[in-house]
């Protein structure tokens, strides 16, 4: 019995080592051989969602298509698990996460990640007829966050963030005394909030903003920010050693530089959110 | 981290998952007869409406019953409290409808003659049917039973998909910091398992076969 589970412990740690691994050749030059970018993303307004023609649409989906188009290539927007990018990224199904991710020390230690374009945060929704009883107590209600989000992260203490100077609020304590529950996606999060399943979801604000907006059916919820959780921003990672960051950071600085980003941005809502 | 920390946090998730597993059988064994009863009555309507329900129950994904489990009662305004609940709310159910089917195959393949024979030593209809037609039937159904069961086990994993933290939950959770091997890992326990309920299913099989049926 012993022997077997060595042999199946080796294979399984040699095939995870052979999948980190595989860098090394030029992420850029592969890309313009084969003449499209793979780009990851998830169902995630107002950064990736489908249009009513079932076409990908959003803040970073025009973002991606516009830089795309100055690397002479054409995007291809594929989607994935959020909980298995980093397989998705390392296995080379895709090229980049381009999608509302933020950045983190982990995340930049494991990848490359490029240069922060847009700001965020972690907002609270609930709904509007039970927020003054959860501001006013949040011990013993139920949470909800995505797994592996940067909410999580902080709410678990994952991420910790008691050192961060633009944190007033660290979630982790604030949360202390909460039922925390991990789910699917953000969407599914606020789901969960509408239903009556839990009680607050922990979400991106720029998300929460998007979902949320005029044409959303979750009328009776809220978004909450009167504890601030911290600066978070938004980057696009790609893998490690890969040179197509330095390329596509100078095509978004050069888009921030003559107000293109700027122009996409006013088109989804979010202008006020572009990292200056 | 290190990985025996990573082995212990995995086999808490597989816990949830025996856990599930267990409750499920528990209570899908019984249910399942109650509904063979059900479907194989002589009254019209009652035959009806449970061959409706093994249908919808059978026809569609268990994955869409969890999700139906957990959010249908918010929509009528009394929120489902717990997520394991709702998880074994639609195991047990799922499992039962499987289960009852087998279950009437069982007692279908039982020679009618041997009803006869039972009225006519005497017997009732039920007399007949848990002092002879049963034992029959259990030796029958065992090998069909085992493949359920075998089934069941690995649809635990299904749970995930409403935030209980089973087994391949727990290592996603160390796949989104780079460490793939508890994935692939997980299928150890899943492995092991149903090893062991296969030595057990055969054991069965060998009890029961002191008589032939």
């Amino acid at each position: 019995m012993k022997k077997v589970l060595a042999i199946l412990l080796a294979g399984a740690m040699s095939a995870s080592l052979m999948a980190c691994s595989s860098t090394g050749d030029s992420d850029l030059k592969a890309v313009q051989d084969s003449g499209k970018m793979k780009i990851g993303v998830t169902n995630y307004p107002p950064m990736n969602y489908l249009d009513e023609n079932g076409e990908w649409t959003g803040f970073d989906t025009d973002f991606a298509a516009a830089v795309c188009e100055k690397l002479g290539v054409e995007p291809e927007f594929i989607e994935i698990n959020w909980e298995a990018k980093e397989t998705e990224l390392s296995s080379k199904n895709i090229d980049c996460l381009w999608n509302g991710m933020c950045i983190t020390e982990d995340r930049k230690a494991m990848w490359n990640v490029s240069d922060p374009y847009m700001n965020n945060t972690q907002a609270m929704v609930m709904k509007a007829d039970k927020e003054a009883e959860i501001m006013a107590d949040i011990a013993g209600k139920k949470v909800v966050a995505e797994a592996g989000s940067t909410g999580e992260e902080k709410l678990t203490g994952v991420i910790d963030d008691s050192q961060d100077s633009t944190v007033e609020v660290v979630a982790k304590d604030y949360f202390a005394d909460a039922q925390y529950t991990g789910v699917a996606s953000m969407a599914t999060a606020l789901m969960d909030v509408e239903n009556g399943v839990a009680d607050v979801a922990l979400v991106d604000y720029v998300i929460a903003l998007g979902m949320l907006g005029p044409d959303s059916t979750m009328k009776d919820l809220v978004i909450n920010t009167d504890n601030y959780f911290g600066d978070q921003f938004f980057g696009i990672a790609f893998r490690k050693d890969s040179d197509l960051r330095d390329k596509v950071n100078d095509i978004a600085a050069e888009m921030k530089a003559d107000g293109t980003l700027k122009q996409i941005a006013e088109k989804y809502g979010l202008a006020d959110s572009i990292k200056e | 981290m290190n990985s025996m920390a990573i082995i212990q946090q995995l086999s808490r998730g597989f816990a949830t998952n025996c856990l599930v597993f267990a409750l499920t059988l528990l209570m899908a064994i019984p249910l399942g007869l109650v509904i063979t009863f059900g479907s194989m009555s002589k009254f019209k309507p009652l035959k009806w409406v449970t061959k409706t329900f093994v249908w919808v129950i059978r026809g569609t994904p268990l994955m869409l019953q969890l999700f139906i489990v957990l959010y249908a009662p918010g929509l009528f305004g009394r929120p489902m409290q717990s997520r394991m609940t709702a998880v074994i709310i639609a195991f047990v159910i799922n499992y039962a409808a499987y289960f009852s089917e087998i279950y009437r195959g069982g007692i279908e393949s039982i020679p009618q003659g041997q009803y006869e024979a039972g009225q006519v030593l005497g017997m009732t209809k039920a007399q007949v049917f848990f002092k002879v037609v049963l034992f029959q039937v259990i030796k029958r159904i065992v090998p069909p039973m085992g493949n359920e069961v075998i089934t069941l086990v690995k649809d635990t994993s299904l749970a995930r998909i409403i935030g209980v933290a089973e087994v391949i939950l727990c290592a996603d959770r160390f796949s989104s910091k780079g460490i793939i091997w508890p994935l692939f890992f997980t299928g150890i326990y899943f492995l092991a398992a149903t090893g062991i309920l296969t030595l057990v299913m055969a054991r069965i099989e060998k009890k029961l076969n002191y008589y032939r049926g």
